[in-house]
């Protein structure tokens, strides 16, 4: 082995810092870059590059499509299907949709009867508002998102295209409406037969058809001259308004004094329960003592008062018909007794 | 994480984001993963729903 010369040695300490000094630049700058460098991501945008379907949209497009939760679809064959064998079967009918207004999709998650006290005839239908706008306030205890989204109606004779009166008013409506832009759903009673009722068909990318029943897909734009034809879609999901419908009659009866209630007092909650007979609904004011409430039960013509205490439910003979003045003698009552 | 000025678009987002919860207590929402803004909840007011119900034409 040799040794170094003198004049080596300063050589080999030269280089020696300089592969130290590059070592420590080198791993300065590792340190310094990302190993997983990816642009960022606009607010509101998952990894994959789809968007969040819970957020609010920075704007609305027009629609490309409409989904129909499996149960809304159900919903709205069923009855249809119910209303021609009705003693009113020759009239028109319809729902109002209730969902969810994404960037350029409507989700339709509720449908709202046009009401036993819908004024209609075999040429037009007007819906009755007043279960409607209860039903909703019922249905939008679950998600606060859920909006008006469009009107599905149904037409006697084979017009599966909404007519030149319903786009007079149509295109007025949808300026309150997200978007400015409504679903039109048309039901008809024509298709051909042999289509079977064990499972729908689509003959075209708007045309839902189960039976000889069909719905016709639309969308009309706030400034449209026209509908549009709108893709339809379905996804498995609820009617989040169907417990509702057999109590459709109990709950227009009561509407505006519920909706008064509703108003005037704070964490009201509307459900359906097992009443004596069928369905009821059931309205729950709770009071400022920890698990006490006063509870309203309404089952066709009967309505009746209870208090809900620690779990128990104890029967307040109040012998009132409007509910609203009920609640306030039974608060009135409890009150008194304080 | 990723700390990073926010662009342009973001900015506006978060600003009225902020609007809406001060105003009309609108959530915010984060980003469980890494706590980022991803936007606000798309509460619809009754007003809106109710006022929507009530001008719903006839139909023909």
């Amino acid at each position: 082995m040799r040794r170094p010369s003198r004049q080596e040695e300063p050589s080999r300490t030269v280089w020696r810092s300089v592969v130290r000094t590059a070592g420590r630049w080198f791993d300065e700058l590792r340190r310094a870059w990302p190993r997983d460098r990816k642009p960022p991501r606009p607010a509101g945008e998952r990894g994959d590059g789809q968007r969040h379907s819970f957020l609010a949209p920075a704007a609305y497009h027009p629609l490309k499509r409409v989904t129909l939760t499996d149960e809304v679809g159900r919903t709205l064959f069923e009855e249809y299907a119910a209303h021609l064998k009705g003693d009113r079967g020759d009239e028109e009918t319809g729902w109002l949709l209730l969902g969810l207004r994404q960037e350029d999709e409507a989700l339709a998650l509720a449908t709202l009867p046009a009401g036993t006290r819908r004024e209609a005839g075999v040429a037009h239908v007007r819906f009755s508002s007043s279960g409607q706008i209860t039903g909703s306030r019922i249905v939008r205890q679950l998600d606060r998102r859920l909006t008006p989204l469009g009107v599905v109606h149904t037409h006697p004779g084979s017009l599966r295209h909404p007519s030149d009166g319903d786009y007079r008013g149509d295109s007025q409506w949808v300026a309150n409406l997200r978007g400015q832009e409504g679903v039109f759903g048309i039901g008809t009673a024509d298709a051909k037969r042999g289509n079977g009722t064990v499972f729908g068909v689509q003959p075209k990318p708007h045309v839902q058809c189960l039976g000889d029943l069909c719905l016709s897909w639309y969308s009309l734009r706030k400034g449209d001259t026209n509908y549009r034809p709108l893709s339809y879609g379905l996804t498995l999901g609820p009617d989040l308004a169907r417990p509702l419908h057999p109590l459709w009659a109990t709950l227009e009866a009561h509407a505006e004094q519920l909706d008064r209630v509703f108003r005037q007092q704070s964490q009201v909650t509307f459900a359906v329960a097992a009443g004596e007979r069928g369905p009821a609904l059931t309205v729950t004011i709770p009071l400022a003592e920890p698990g006490r409430a006063v509870r309203v039960q309404l089952e066709d013509d009967d309505v009746r008062y209870f208090l809900a205490r620690d779990g128990d439910l104890l029967e307040a003979g109040v012998g009132e018909g409007r509910v609203d003045r009920g609640v306030y003698l039974l608060l009135a009552e409890l009150a008194a007794r304080c | 994480m990723d700390f990073r000025p926010l662009n342009d678009t973001e900015r506006r987002q978060l600003i009225t984001a902020l609007r809406g919860n001060a105003d009309s207590d609108r959530a915010i929402l984060m980003d469980r993963r890494d706590t980022s803004f991803v936007g606000t909840a798309d509460d619809v007011t009754d007003e809106e729903v109710i006022s929507a119900i009530k001008s719903v034409p006839c139909h023909y």
